[in-house]
């Protein structure tokens, strides 16, 4: 018995020195340039893509016609669904000259990405099939990622969708 | 940032074994195998568990309650050793310890990911309200109805791998929640042998922490909390008597485990917030000694709509065995 409570103690130690990491969080600013978006961001590059029902989006031309453009990045999982779930029952309606657009860089196909918006009860929402990860490379984004774009071509935000509390705070200054 | 990276880096599934209450099911009161918690046995004095958990993921709930199905082409899994030792510190007082080493194993439509590390270890304190054991053969009297009270504390010690720390550089290498918790915890459980019957609860409280990276990249930081956590199950089992008083069990349960709004930066964040139902079955051999118990648990998430919310479902399959000492 001996050994085993030694052996305990030694595991204990092993965690606790070798996994500090999250053991002790920080709360300094480790970001060292502003590609993500905000006051010295470069200007958003105009895109081409398709939607899920076979129409053509560009950027230039939602941006025309709109305040701004807001681009969700969705893979169609339980976080993603309720980012959108959130996004549809508290945003959208709120910013009648936004245009909100769901990006699926996942699917691989048109058809494929069409089957996933409507399995999941997201018909109504406009659905770009990134199919090439053209529109993730370009904003490096990833799943959550939410894109702010004014009508300047200017990126007010790019980060993960948490509570949806930043982009509300993004939009209203708009 | 590559095509991989942006694929996976985000929370995907974020592991049940990461939100579910211990998969460790040690002794009892009695020393058999009904438990759902690391609990030595009344006259034990130590006692080693060790588990392996195989859990696979069937589709999720989603915010309105609704169960979906994954993409096309996932099969999500993830493979937990528990180590468990267990101590009494005094006649009514006992201390456990629980450290999982985990291993996931994912493909999703296009992505094929395999990682492992430690997950969260945990540390319990339990308080035992009686003196002798508790199961009977008879009820004679009043006194016979009494059942085993537990009452105790956990302590989850984020050590496995978070979205906020260094080491996981996708959803598929979370192994740990990045949060400490503090659950307080009552089990109650009385046997009038064959039958069992045994009631869980516990109430966590997660600890606000700084974040300032998610998946290895800085963000502007914030400060992150969960919602507090309520677990309760419910079991009933039955024992057979084999040569030599060795023993079978035979357990089903029912669990229901929840989470309400965390924050950010002090502001709700609904959409942490989640539920799940589901059901256990469990079959334990003990030793006619009671030291010796083998136990072999299949968990079914309840798929139906209603059954959970913004939540993935999955089953889990537990085989461990314990050793306690006396």
């Amino acid at each position: 018995m001996r050994f085993i409570k030694l052996l305990c103690i030694a595991l204990t130690l092993t965690v606790l020195t070798g996994c500090l990491d999250d053991l002790k969080s920080d709360s300094k600013d480790l970001r060292t340039d502003t590609s993500t978006g905000g006051e010295n961001s470069a200007p958003a590059l105009d895109f081409m893509e398709l939607t899920t029902e076979s129409e053509t989006v560009q950027l230039s031309t939602e941006l025309m016609s709109n305040d701004a453009v807001v681009l969700y990045y969705t893979m169609w999982c339980p976080i993603c669904d309720s980012h959108m779930s959130h996004l549809r029952n508290n945003i959208i309606d709120n910013y009648r000259n936004v245009r909100f657009l769901i990006v699926d860089y996942v699917s691989g196909t048109v058809a494929q990405s069409r089957n996933s918006q409507v399995s999941n009860g997201y018909a109504s929402l406009t659905v770009l099939a990134d199919t090439d990860q053209s529109l993730i490379e370009q904003f490096n984004a990833t799943m959550g990622t939410t894109v702010v774009i004014d009508d300047q071509n200017k990126i007010l935000m790019n980060e993960d969708y948490k509570n949806g509390a930043r982009l509300a705070e993004v939009l209203e200054a708009l | 940032m590559s095509n991989r990276r942006t694929w996976v880096n985000n929370a995907l599934s974020i592991s049940a074994l990461l939100l579910s209450s211990s998969t460790v099911y040690a002794a009892s009161c009695c020393g058999g195998g009904n438990a759902t918690s690391l609990v030595l046995p009344k006259f034990g004095n130590q006692m080693i568990d060790v588990s392996f958990d195989m859990e696979d993921y069937k589709g999720y709930w989603n915010q309105d309650g609704d169960y979906k199905k994954d993409p096309d082409g996932s099969d999500l899994n993830q493979y937990r050793l528990n180590l468990g030792y267990a101590h009494r510190i005094a006649d009514n007082w006992q201390a456990s310890i629980t450290l999982p080493y985990v291993w996931n194993d994912n493909t999703y439509p296009g992505i094929t990911s395999k990682e492992n590390g430690l997950g969260d270890m945990s540390a319990s304190f339990w308080y035992e309200t009686f003196d002798q054991v508790t199961c009977v053969y008879q009820v004679n009297s009043i006194a016979d109805l009494r059942p085993a009270i537990y009452v105790g504390g956990t302590l989850t010690v984020p050590t496995g791998k978070s979205a906020y720390g260094d080491d996981a550089t996708s959803s598929f290498d979370i192994t740990g929640r990045g949060l400490y918790r503090f659950d307080a915890n009552l089990l109650i459980e009385k046997t009038v042998y064959p039958f069992t019957a045994t009631l869980q609860g516990s109430y966590g409280k997660y600890l606000e922490r700084d974040v300032n990276q998610e998946y290895g990249s800085p963000v502007e930081p914030y400060k992150k909390n969960l919602g507090d956590r309520t677990f309760v199950s419910a079991s009933v089992g039955y024992t057979y008597f084999l040569e030599e008083l060795d023993t079978l069990t035979f357990t089903a349960a029912f669990a229901d485990l929840r989470e309400g709004e965390g924050e950010i930066d002090g502001v709700s964040d609904p959409l942490t917030e989640f539920e799940k139902q589901s059901v256990a079955f469990t079959t334990a051999y003990a030793s006619s000694d009671l030291r010796w118990v083998v136990k072999g648990t299949f968990s079914h998430a309840l798929r139906s709509d209603g059954r959970g919310e913004n939540f993935p479902t999955t089953d889990i399959l537990t085989l461990g065995v314990s050793y306690a000492f006396y």
